[in-house]
């Protein structure tokens, strides 16, 4: 049996359990796959599953300054799920979605597209270029940005001043929500392009050839031909981009040590976690909007995967 | 065959080594030992004695925890600047909720004392000789750190509040100094109505605080807390806080104040640029202002009293101030009690503090002196700010009631206050929102609010 | 079912690259391009260049600027003011608090490489296991892994640090290794591209031969998963460098923080508190200072991670 693997036999031979010998190869498998795994599941276990397990556990309980600790079920998350200041957040990161995913997608899209069509000097240096911004850690992308936004030490000033207007205040609470999508748009842009651009890429360009002879023009064949071809590339990269917005944190908090009062402590639930935790001390209830927000996140998620799945080809 | 059995070895011993590599070099740098010796910023000077670990982020900390570890050779001091204010006090509770982490002595501004005395986070250092040491600290300062029998922290350096003003301005524009709030905004106005281009202060929306010692000065004591009770008294929109704040509320409305946020970038340069004429600030804000570097050479700064309001009894306000309390994790309370009384308590530590950290000194036999009192300031081009303003406001600040949530009240009053600017609510609206706010919370954690 | 569309699978990609060498890279590009106007293309592109750059030129002008400069008042904020300062403030912060930038930047590099390394290892054992094994509760355990991408971190950092409070490792380097050591997404990268590069003949060809399963791991596997490997370790090693909340939390002294902290602390104590020093110019050279490392390196090893990313992109 074992020397017919080596021929097309092989497929059927090592899917079938049924004899003795290939069940015990297939016992043998199961072990080395288990085994192949342990260094992995053992840190996952310990650093993750654990302290989840254990946040749960901090969510059930209620502790208060004055009575200390007690346990209370889920009450802590019947009152997350009526807390104004949590669901103010959920809406405004879901309004972080609906206007950042499109924008990060529609800048990155557009200039896969456009880098694809080209190979000049030019168009390998703004790959580069608008890649680059990825490399720069979030904390000091944001810190960057405070600097830029600030009327003395940003360009915001002079650059307005050239057509003769007044620079925006860029950290008050009507603006702050666009600078923010602003720096994001410019810190994750890139990397959704060199994805996609790299999706473009396994493209066989014999299906262009194709098209062109029936006469599509450029923006045709971009649409109706590249597009389609690498919409799993794009349902990845929405993915991403849904889970990185509904889990807004860094951006805002190195912002509001300069715009305090336009980012409250509650303005993504995650933040809002994070003070709840660090600054109120209400370990308990911060664990819950933790979770909460994971439930939402996965539901999310699963729901875009679910309606996209056609398109993305995961089968699982 | 032999091929692939050549170049298999070879991909096979590379993530051996990397492997290898990486357990060697995590391992090799303080894996497992994180002792308090190892993480000093300072220089432990004499070995085999107990160390007291220390947090603390004032100026010139290291020439004061050197000169203590110097003159005592039975304890040293091994201090970390764990980071200013809110970052440290997040690390400290951090530390304290999982059980290990949390240093021997941590430096502690006054009104967040109570956020840690309700959690039993801090050791009462009365046993330990804090109690007789109550000649040698002002009034309002030891009540502070205080309550009832029990003595939680020793203080360190106060805020009496003053104005600190741009003299030049002041003449250049013919306006003179205000000495009531009265006074001040019509000096606003006239500033604004002869051509000046700044303001004459500002009023920052993050800078609860501020509005606090403001109310104060009219006698505003919104809380009344007792850690023994679990009953908080919460009044906040009282008429005097809503005269103080409806005060700044018309400056604003009026545009002769700005309202930037404080403690940024943009609002260090506006204090040394002449965008703001004055600065009502604590007694470290001197401090501040000669830290701001390249401060504008011909700026003329000077000092005068608080303004008060007119009619009424003068009152002196503070804003800040420090203590050092003593952690419950600390392993030999009793060391690093005497650390938290002597780091600042000899006149040669106050002489650093004074002059490489301008900080005021709560400690009587500094404060008291003559050397402190007729000190010159060089940055107020020799003015013996201490004699004229902030001797006499220490003096008289009586103490003030913290809640222990007052992190909680300080979002709070920053959101409000940042409604208030961006003409959302006005004075008495703010005020109210905030007393229901935090009469809520106060509830959800199982206090009884009474008025 | 899955063994036969991985060998279907892995049949496809070698014919399509060998086809597409054949035709040449010219011939390859006039049948994608241009869509449209050169110039048009070219316009769109300078304006998105200019768009991410000048933040970036911003950063190296202002590294070069002293604190005075950097206040607005004495120069344009995109061009270099009079006084050239840079080389003042590299030697500012090299000098400051005992060099402990640099420090800071030797921390970030040991972390990044270290977690980068072990991550990489972990999940390429990991992903090896689940593309050529069929074990029992594979899937199970698949989606356990893909559902731990959506934990936000915060709900992760109290009881992580407890958890190893306990184990006092707390403030060591350890607390923020060990968490970086996980990959999710690495592992399933490594699955994707072992399910189409390493085929299942050339496995059990060798277990013919009795090659043992590590064995088959070290000496047929690997060779053929370099991209996978690079575009993990760059993947990990970027995650862990540009980290600051693990870093946060768990290290509190000086001289174990990463840049992104130790930055933060410097613009903390810039920005408040009684007598803070201003350190406006060395905060601003020390980020464009932190930013190169990784600039460079990903202009350097361009080659492997488009590649590598492609993979992951087309499943």
């Amino acid at each position: 049996m074992t020397t017919t693997s080596t021929t097309a036999g092989a497929e059927r031979a090592t899917s079938s359990p049924h004899r003795t010998r290939s069940g015990r190869i297939e016992r043998d498998r199961q072990r080395w796959g288990w085994f192949f795994l342990t260094p992995f599941a053992l840190i996952f276990l310990v650093l993750l599953v654990a302290p989840l397990g254990y946040a749960f556990w901090m969510s059930l309980h209620t502790s208060t300054l004055v009575a200390g600790e007690s346990f209370t079920g889920l009450a802590n998350y019947e009152r997350a799920f009526t807390d104004p200041l949590f669901l103010g957040g959920l809406t405004r990161v879901g309004a972080f979605v609906a206007v950042m995913v499109p924008i990060q997608l529609g800048v990155a899209l557009a200039a896969a597209l456009v880098l694809d069509t080209l190979a000049t000097r030019l168009s390998r240096f703004s790959r580069l270029m608008i890649f680059v911004p990825y490399a720069v850690p979030g904390m000091i992308g944001a810190l960057m940005w405070g600097f830029l936004y600030s009327p003395r030490f940003g360009p915001a000033t002079d650059l307005f001043g050239l057509v003769g207007a007044t620079a925006p205040d860029f950290l008050a609470p009507g603006t702050v929500f666009g600078s923010l999508v602003n720096i994001v748009t410019w810190q994750w842009s890139g990397y959704y392009m060199i994805i996609i651009y790299a999706a473009l890429r396994g493209i066989d360009p014999s299906l262009y050839e194709a098209a062109r002879i029936d006469g599509a023009s450029g923006r045709q064949i971009a649409l109706r031909i590249k597009v389609p071809m690498i919409s799993a590339a794009l349902v990845m990269v929405v993915v991403f981009a849904l889970i990185g917005t509904l889990q807004f944190f860094t951006e805002p908090s190195i912002l509001s040590n300069v715009a305090a009062g336009a980012i409250p402590v509650h303005y993504t639930p995650n933040l809002y976690a994070y003070g709840l935790a660090f600054s109120y001390q209400q370990f308990n209830y911060a664990s819950t909007i933790s979770f909460a927000l994971g439930v939402i996140v996965f539901a999310f998620s699963y729901l875009f995967l679910f309606i996209t799945r056609k398109k993305s080809g995961l089968n699982s | 065959m032999q091929m692939t059995r050549r170049a298999g070895r070879r991909a096979a011993v590379v993530p051996v080594v990397l492997g290898a590599a990486m357990v060697l070099a995590a391992c090799g740098d303080g894996g497992g030992e994180e002792t308090s010796a190892a993480s000093c910023t300072n220089t432990i000077m004499v070995e085999d004695v107990p160390v007291v670990t220390v947090w603390a982020w004032y100026p010139a900390m290291e020439q004061v925890v050197d000169y203590f570890n110097e003159n005592n050779d039975d304890v040293q001091a091994c201090w970390t600047n764990a980071g200013q204010g809110g970052d440290a006090y997040q690390a400290f509770s951090t530390a304290l909720e999982a059980g290990s982490g949390a240093p021997d002595v941590m430096m502690i501004e006054a009104e967040f004392l109570g956020q840690y005395t309700i959690r039993e986070a801090l050791v009462d250092l009365a046993p330990y000789g804090a109690a007789e040491l109550e000649g040698e600290y002002t009034e309002g300062a030891w009540a502070d750190v205080t309550e009832a029998e029990a003595v939680y922290a020793i203080p360190v350096d106060g805020g009496p509040m003053g104005l600190l003003y741009r003299q030049d301005i002041f003449d250049e524009y013919g306006v003179a100094v205000p000495t009531t709030w009265e006074e001040f905004a019509t000096a606003a106005q006239q500033l604004k109505d002869a051509g000046y281009d700044g303001y004459i202060t500002n009023f920052a929306p993050n800078w609860w605080a501020f509005v606090q010692a403001m109310a104060a000065q009219l006698g505003w004591q919104p809380f009344t807390y007792d850690s023994a009770s679990t009953e908080i008294g919460i009044d906040i929109a009282t008429p005097e806080a809503i005269q103080v704040l409806s005060y700044w509320e018309d400056l604003v409305d009026r545009d002769l104040v700005a309202t930037d946020e404080a403690f940024t970038a943009d609002y260090n340069a506006s204090l040394v640029d002449g965008t703001y004429a004055s600065y009502v600030a604590a007694a470290w804000g001197p401090g501040y202002l000669e830290g701001l570097s390249d401060a504008d050479a011909d700026a003329v700064w000077r000092a005068a009293p608080l303004p008060q309001w007119e009619g009424q009894e003068p009152r002196d306000v503070n804003i800040g101030g420090s203590t050092f309390a003593v952690s419950e994790q600390a392993e030999n309370p009793e060391l690093a009690a005497r650390v938290a009384m002597d780091l600042f308590g000899t006149e040669e530590a106050w002489r650093i503090g004074i002059e490489e950290a301008a900080l005021f000194p709560l400690w009587t036999p500094v404060l008291e002196s003559d050397y402190f009192a007729d000190l010159e300031y060089p940055f107020f081009d020799g003015q013996q700010i201490n004699k004229d303003v902030f001797l006499d406001a220490a003096a008289g600040y009586e103490g003030f009631t913290t809640p222990p949530f007052l992190t909680y009240v300080y979002d709070q009053g920053t959101e409000q206050l940042t409604a208030l600017v961006e003409g959302q609510v006005d004075a008495e609206q703010a005020l109210t929102n905030l007393e229901q706010d935090v009469g809520a919370y106060a509830e959800s954690q199982g206090f009884t609010v009474t008025e | 079912m899955s063994v036969q569309t991985t060998g279907g699978a892995a049949g496809a990609p070698p014919t399509e690259r060998t086809a597409r060498r054949r035709r040449g890279r010219e011939a390859d590009q006039a049948a994608r391009g241009p869509g449209g106007s050169r110039a048009g293309s070219h316009l769109f592109l300078l304006a998105l260049v200019l768009y991410f750059v000048t933040p970036l030129w911003w950063l190296v002008v202002a590294a070069t600027k002293s604190n005075s400069g950097l206040f607005a008042s004495s120069s344009s904020p995109l061009w270099f003011a009079d006084d050239f300062s840079f080389v003042d403030n590299v030697r500012r912060l090299t000098t400051y608090q005992g060099g402990i930038y640099w420090t800071w930047l030797g921390n970030s590099f040991l972390y990044a490489l270290t977690a980068g390394v072990g991550a990489t290892l972990l999940a390429l054992l990991a992903g090896y296991g689940f593309a050529k094994y069929r074990f029992r509760g594979r899937n199970a355990a698949f989606a356990l892994l893909l559902g731990s991408v959506m934990v936000p971190l915060t709900a992760l950092v109290i009881p992580t640090f407890v958890l190893l409070a306990e184990v006092e490792l707390v403030n060591t380097r350890w607390a923020v290794i060990l968490p970086s050591l996980l990959s999710p997404l690495g592992v399933y990268l490594v699955r994707v591209y072992t399910q189409d590069v390493v085929p299942d003949e050339m496995l059990d060809a060798g277990r013919v031969d009795g090659a043992g399963e590590l064995r088959l791991f070290f000496q047929v596997a690997l060779p053929l998963l370099r991209p996978a490997i690079v575009t993990v370790l760059l993947l990990s090693v970027v995650a862990t460098w540009n980290n600051y909340f693990l870093a946060l939390t768990m290290v509190r002294s000086p001289e174990l923080l990463p840049i992104t902290v130790g930055l933060a602390n410097w613009q903390a104590l810039s920005s408040g508190g009684a007598g803070g020093e201003t350190l406006w110019n060395l905060v601003v050279t020390g980020a464009f200072l932190s930013v190169l490392p990784l600039v460079v390196a990903f202009l350097a090893l361009q080659k492997y991670w488009q590649s590598g990313l492609a993979l992951g992109a087309i499943k």
